[in-house]
């Protein structure tokens, strides 16, 4: 009876562990580590050699092969993974190929060291991929599983030849989009390139788009051309190195009081206004440093005018800081200077309450509603990069609805907006735009 | 939002609720929301006219709105009758009152509706055209989410 019983228990606990199997994974060794590839995704494995070399691929390409008549990309993933390949392998060895069937009927074949078995893997035991594995990057992994005593690392391959694939179907397109090859960064150094965009979006969520790409091509540049000569690495490391590359990215006076030079430029772009009232927006204001010098520069180009500024900023910690700005007499710029707009305090000097009044300091989302009047003047400087291509674009369609139609935009000095609906005007370093008129 | 409006309706929700409730209470990060929202299940609202328009919220669950009414009145309530709703109502009743004091002292001039109160289930709140601060604050009795939406008069 009681055998019968334990039988029965038995029976329950394999049926549970077959039933706890929600796909099947092949499994492979690179370098003695163990990997599994989800079993969908493979078409076949086999035994092959002599590829054919392809002059001019990356590394890792180790050529194409002919299957049955159809040829495909052969991948050694070792080199790809930057594992060391033992020297002794030459073209004649057979080698373990795992041939892969990806979305939209991509064919790839992958080189492992050794094809190993078939492993039924449940959703719940697969772990969460641990930085730790340090050798292929995080995000290529799906997760870590454990089974017979083994750790096997199942990979995301639909991540790693998807993305690859893209990238040169980006660079094909960018290079059919601009005439001048110049442009277009040498094949050598596209991963690199590739990498930096990347992380610019992870350490500052700095978005490399239309907008600012020439600016980015170029320093990268001379930012690699830094790098050679100081003997470190071109990849950005962290959020310093990050920062350290878009140094020069930032407009002159970030953080600061505009100075005589950018001020005389404005008020020369500054059109005539017969309606007696100017309104200014001011997105991404910060401590509000480019806010108070709008605000000074406006009321001395337009002493008769009502001023009021619209300033906002996503950062509630610099925003709340703004309206009780307070100068050094040092940080004051010559313009201002015996204009009577800033009047001497306690501790330092701070506008007279005609210009604080005139500007309202908002903690707001610019990608949320934006519920203000049609403005002269919009002064984004280096807001935009900070969001995605798609925000990006959303908010420079704001700006052209909010923009009067003689109404000024200045944006950052490295930024670039599409001719089709700007008109560019330059003066000196201050890049302003017009709405095109259509 | 304006920056001014922020700190007094902060501090409010502070003071009071410590003055009232006698507990530790935390503040979580502020942020803002657009689109509609959920609400808790008990919701106490005061409108807010003057200088600016809109409305203060004052969001939490059933069980925290009878652990704070238990608190306040001193007894126990097992349901959510007439004198617990009237506490909760008079609890946002007299934040909102504290902040709009404290900007009537930086010069803005508010007034306030009376509060009203909502119950019930996945309701959700949309405004229109403005964003919407949230100050969540947690107590041991529960958490509260006050949720300013107002914007300038142009």
């Amino acid at each position: 009876m009681d055998t019968v019983a334990e039988d029965s228990i038995v029976q329950e606990e394999e049926k549970a562990a077959r039933a706890r199997i929600d796909y099947k994974m092949v499994t492979f060794s690179l370098r003695g580590k163990d990997f599994g590839i989800n079993i969908m995704k493979v078409k076949e494995i086999s035994k092959e050699s002599k590829f054919t070399f392809v002059p001019n691929t990356p590394a890792y390409v180790r050529g194409v092969h002919n299957l049955r008549g159809e040829i495909i990309p052969i991948i050694d993933l070792r080199k790809m993974f930057y594992l060391p390949v033992s020297e002794k392998r030459d073209n004649e060895e057979q080698e373990e190929v795992i041939i892969l069937r990806l979305a939209n009927d991509l064919i790839i074949g992958i080189i492992v060291d050794a094809i190993d078995r078939v492993l039924g893997v449940a959703y719940e035991t697969i772990q969460p991929p641990h930085p730790i594995f340090g050798d292929i990057n995080i995000k290529y992994i799906e997760g870590i599983i454990e089974s017979n005593g083994r750790l096997y690392i199942i990979l995301d391959v639909e991540r790693i030849f998807s993305e690859e694939y893209t990238i040169y179907q980006q660079i094909d397109t960018e290079a059919k989009a601009h005439t001048e090859p110049l442009r277009i960064p040498e094949p050598e150094k596209e991963p690199t390139f590739n990498f930096v965009i990347e992380t610019l979006k992870t350490f500052s969520s700095f978005h490399v788009s239309d907008l600012n790409r020439i600016w980015v091509e170029e320093r990268f540049e001379e930012w690699e051309k830094r790098c050679k000569t100081e003997g470190r690495q071109t990849q950005l490391q962290g959020t310093e190195d990050a920062e350290e590359f878009l140094k020069s990215y930032y407009s002159p006076y970030t953080g600061m009081m505009w100075g005589s030079d950018y001020q005389e430029n404005l008020m020369k772009l500054l059109p005539e206004n017969p309606s007696g009232s100017v309104f200014i927006w001011n997105p991404g204001c910060g401590k509000g440093f480019e806010t108070y010098s709008l605000a000074a520069i406006a009321k001395i180009k337009y002493p008769q005018h009502r001023i009021k500024v619209w300033a906002n900023d996503i950062d509630l910690l610099s925003v709340s800081t703004a309206p009780n700005m307070i100068l050094a007499k040092e940080e004051i710029p010559s313009y201002l200077l015996d204009t009577g707009l800033l009047k001497e305090q306690a501790r330092g000097f701070s506008f007279i309450d005609s210009i604080r009044d005139s500007i309202v300091f908002e903690y707001h989302d610019i990608l949320h509603h934006n519920e203000y009047p049609e403005a002269d003047i919009i002064v984004a400087r280096d807001v935009l990069s900070f969001f995605e291509p798609e925000s990006q674009q959303r908010i420079l369609s704001d700006f052209q609805q909010k923009l009067k139609d003689d109404g000024l935009l200045i944006v950052g000095k490295n930024e670039t907006l599409p001719e089709e609906e700007w008109y560019l005007l330059r003066e000196g370093n201050l890049i302003a735009y017009k709405k095109e008129k259509s | 939002m304006r920056v001014e409006y922020i700190n007094p309706f902060v501090e409010a929700a502070f003071s009071v609720l410590k003055e009232v409730l006698g507990t530790e209470i935390s503040r979580g990060e502020l942020y803002l929301k657009s689109s509609s929202q959920p609400m808790l299940g008990t919701t106490a609202i005061v409108g807010l006219t003057g200088d600016v328009e809109g409305r203060v919220l004052f969001d939490m669950s059933l069980q925290t709105a009878l652990a704070i009414a238990s608190t306040m009145n001193g007894e126990e309530f097992k349901s959510f009758d007439d004198l617990a709703k009237a506490t909760i109502s008079e609890l946002a009743n007299m934040i909102t009152a504290q902040a709009v004091t404290k900007l009537h002292d930086l010069g803005f001039k508010f007034d306030l509706t009376p509060p009203a109160l909502f119950t019930g289930e996945n309701m959700e709140v949309l405004d229109t055209d403005v964003e919407a601060l949230i100050v969540p604050i947690d107590m041991p009795l529960g958490k509260i989410e006050i949720n300013v939406a107002v914007r300038e008069r142009n």
